[in-house]
């Protein structure tokens, strides 16, 4: 822990439930549909902090700006030259069977050819200490404000520890926000698209609305007229926005583009960005670039497109799409774990080992059937992090989601999103299936 | 090369008034390599300021927005335009290669491609486009009023019937499955007071036209007026809106000269 006493901490910080009770007060909760059934639910948060210190975020820093910086310059590529594909770094398939790929975004040139403004990237420290990337989320990452909240709550609790422990000051995230959002602002004000309430990140819409200074916004309160949407003001005005950062899924941004039964679109606004007087963030069709068949190609893309070496490491992964890796996925299925590229949120994830002889023959049989359906990869051996269970110290499996932000310049926020965990042979530690939290400290030095 | 007049007017008409309508139209024909649209007046009813975009397949989109309560709105288009099949299209898209909402086969579909494909010997795009055609017209009638804008190649296909639109979706499922690219075309030919909807296939390296309806080659008569992956990327009108309306009529009379 670099030198942080755990017990220290939490003694200071007091007792977990009563941090979790407050951020119940608060309202941080994030909600969960199962079985057709919508259903609010706690996100438990773990006093713990996860310590990173000032030399290990420089380098993960360097290797996401490199990162997300690739990805742009492929989203943009994808959807005008496509000189990547033309030159055989990735395969023609793997662009157009993504269900992330939208033909209707062709051509489009966002504001200052940023796709990805907010991105959020899945790390995990490995037992060897070296960092591996896991996932690449460009679509909606949401996350974070929970470790925002968590943190204004801590420091009320225990003011001296952040000092003290040359903790780096994280309430810089909605100014970065507010100023990626201003440096592809068409003309107009910024607002935040929700779908309401009901939505799982609700909260953290209206968080980051109101500390951004941006409007929050639903559907029906915005129209487009003559190629430019507006907020419709109370008193009959209305008021030109100039980017828009929604968080509702790209197939239900536009009635008249993409599904024509959305509800909760805004009818024509694709005509509005594509005519270049509203940014949306993150753009439309960025789900082609953070599709788990893509995520093999990123190391290659930075290759490419930078001319530089990745930084940092992707989980070693097997495309069965070629034969040699087919081959050797289907010798190894028991040790490795699959992901069938079109799911999302820990949905689609099997581990080799959990499945009996006969179901691993019939996966192999799937796989044999619909090879581009699935990439495979090594079990990373990730680093179990203290969490506190009923008064005792417990080690969980956890991840670490980064925020990258590109405005002006790509920026890594000093903090992040650390999921864990609660069941202790689980790997899988998205929110939707039932983990906790905690905060993340980046040491300034 | 021939030069014709073309017209096209659709009247919808609600029950009830409407408000907050916002619409996209695909009525304006594009200029390309082999038409070339001279002039046209576009009319819109009750009066509306609009746009123009031109979207990801090529095509003019007008985009309006109606605030305040109506009851129907009426477009119309005339024109002149100088078509020339002779010269071909090279606007390639690899999106046409892959599946579409409203033409990814089913089992059946894919079925009958698997037991009919290699009855055609040659390897050559046109043949096979021409092949496909023609085993469309042997195993589907044409049928008005069993099938919808949303029916998809499946649908069609499962019961063996359907419009223009149905043989066009159909015929690019089966050219898609056999690795050749193809995109539907909407737009307005001789002999038919409707839209019109066919097909172009990709031959290698250009664009060619079938119409799968009349299991023939397009020419001269055929003007282009929207083209996509599938019917869903071509309508002519989109729209939302809102009131208690339960109803809309469409009318819609085309004229090619």
């Amino acid at each position: 822990m670099s030198g942080i006493k755990v017990e220290q901490f939490t003694q200071a910080v007091g007792n977990a439930d009563e941090i979790n009770e407050l951020l119940r007060r608060y309202g941080v909760k994030f909600g969960i549909y199962k079985n057709g059934v919508f259903k609010e639910q706690f996100f438990p948060f773990d006093p713990i902090p996860r310590v990173i210190n000032a030399e290990d975020f420089k380098s993960i820093e360097k290797g996401l700006v490199q990162r997300v910086d690739a990805l742009n310059r492929f989203l943009f590529d994808i959807y005008h030259e496509k000189n990547i594909v033309k030159d055989g770094i990735v395969p023609e398939d793997f662009i157009y069977i993504s269900s992330g790929y939208l033909a209707q975004c062709e051509g489009i040139s966002p504001a200052k050819g940023i796709y990805s403004h907010i991105s959020g990237i899945d790390l995990v420290q490995g037992k060897d200490g070296e960092w591996y990337i896991l996932e690449d989320n460009l679509r909606i990452p949401s996350g974070a404000s929970y470790p925002l909240i968590a943190r204004e709550l801590t420091r009320i609790a225990c003011p001296d520890v952040f000092a003290e422990n040359n903790v780096t000051d994280n309430r810089n995230y909605a100014d970065l926000l507010k100023e990626t959002m201003e440096n592809v602002n068409c003309g107009g004000i910024r607002a935040i698209l929700t779908p309401g309430r009901y939505n799982a990140a609700y909260f953290e819409h209206s968080y980051l609305a109101e500390h951004t200074g941006s409007v929050l916004v639903q559907n029906d309160e915005l129209f487009v007229e003559d190629n430019i949407l507006y907020h419709r003001t109370y008193s009959g005005g209305k008021t030109r926005i100039g980017v828009l950062y929604r968080r509702i899924a790209d197939e239900y941004l536009d009635p008249l583009t993409f599904l024509p039964e959305s509800l909760i679109g805004i009818p024509n606004l694709m005509e509005a960005y594509r005519a270049g007087n509203v940014a949306i963030i993150n753009a439309p069709g960025n789900g082609v670039a953070d599709d788990k068949g893509i995520y093999y190609f990123v190391p290659k893309m930075i290759e490419y497109y930078l001319g530089e070496k990745p930084i940092l490491k992707n989980a070693p992964t097997y495309l069965p799409f070629y034969e040699e890796d087919r081959k050797y996925v289907l010798e190894n299925i028991g040790k490795l774990v699959i992901k069938d590229v079109a799911e999302a949120g820990g949905y689609g994830v099997v581990f080799g080992s959990d499945l009996s002889d006969e179901k691993l023959e019939e996966f192999r049989q799937t796989i044999i059937a619909e090879p581009r359906r699935f990439i495979a990869q090594e079990v990373i051996d990730f680093l179990d992090l203290p969490i506190l269970e009923g008064g005792e110290t417990v080690m969980r499996k956890a991840d670490l989601r980064a925020f990258v932000l590109s405005g002006k310049e790509t920026k890594v926020w000093a903090s992040g999103l650390t999921r864990f965990s609660r069941n202790p042979d689980s790997f899988v530690v998205n929110s939707s299936q039932g983990g906790g939290f905690k905060d993340t400290w980046v040491l300034s030095r | 090369m021939r030069n014709v007049n073309f017209s096209f007017t659709t009247k919808i008409t609600f029950d009830d008034y409407v408000h907050d309508h916002s619409f996209a139209l695909r009525i304006i024909p594009p200029e390309t390599e082999n038409q070339h649209i001279v002039s046209y007046d576009v009319k819109i009813s009750p009066f509306v300021s609009t746009q123009q975009t031109t979207d990801a397949f090529g095509n003019n989109v007008t985009a309006g927005y109606l605030r305040n309560e109506h009851r129907f709105l009426d477009f119309e288009i005339r024109g002149r335009a100088e078509v020339n099949s002779e010269i071909k299209r090279t606007d390639y898209m690899p999106c046409y290669l892959y599946k579409s909402e409203l033409t990814a086969p089913d089992e059946e579909l894919a079925a009958f491609y698997a037991e009919n494909r290699d009855r055609c010997s040659s390897t050559d795009p046109d043949t096979r486009a021409e092949f496909f055609s023609g085993l469309l017209s042997e195993t589907m009638t044409y049928q008005k009023g069993v099938t919808d804008t949303d029916t998809t190649a499946a649908a069609a296909f499962k019961r063996r019937s359907g419009v223009c639109q149905d043989f066009s979706h159909v015929l690019i499922s089966l050219l898609r499955m056999d690795g050749i690219a193809a995109r539907y075309i909407a737009g307005l030919a001789f002999c038919d007071g409707e839209t019109h909807a066919w097909v172009e296939y990709w031959n290698g390296s250009c664009w060619n036209g079938i119409d799968p309806a009349n299991n023939c080659r397009t020419d001269d008569g055929y003007l282009v007026v929207s083209q996509g992956r599938d019917f869903r990327d071509c309508a002519v009108d989109r729209g939302v809106m809102f009131g208690g309306y339960s109803r809309q009529l469409h009318l819609v009379r085309t004229e090619l000269k």
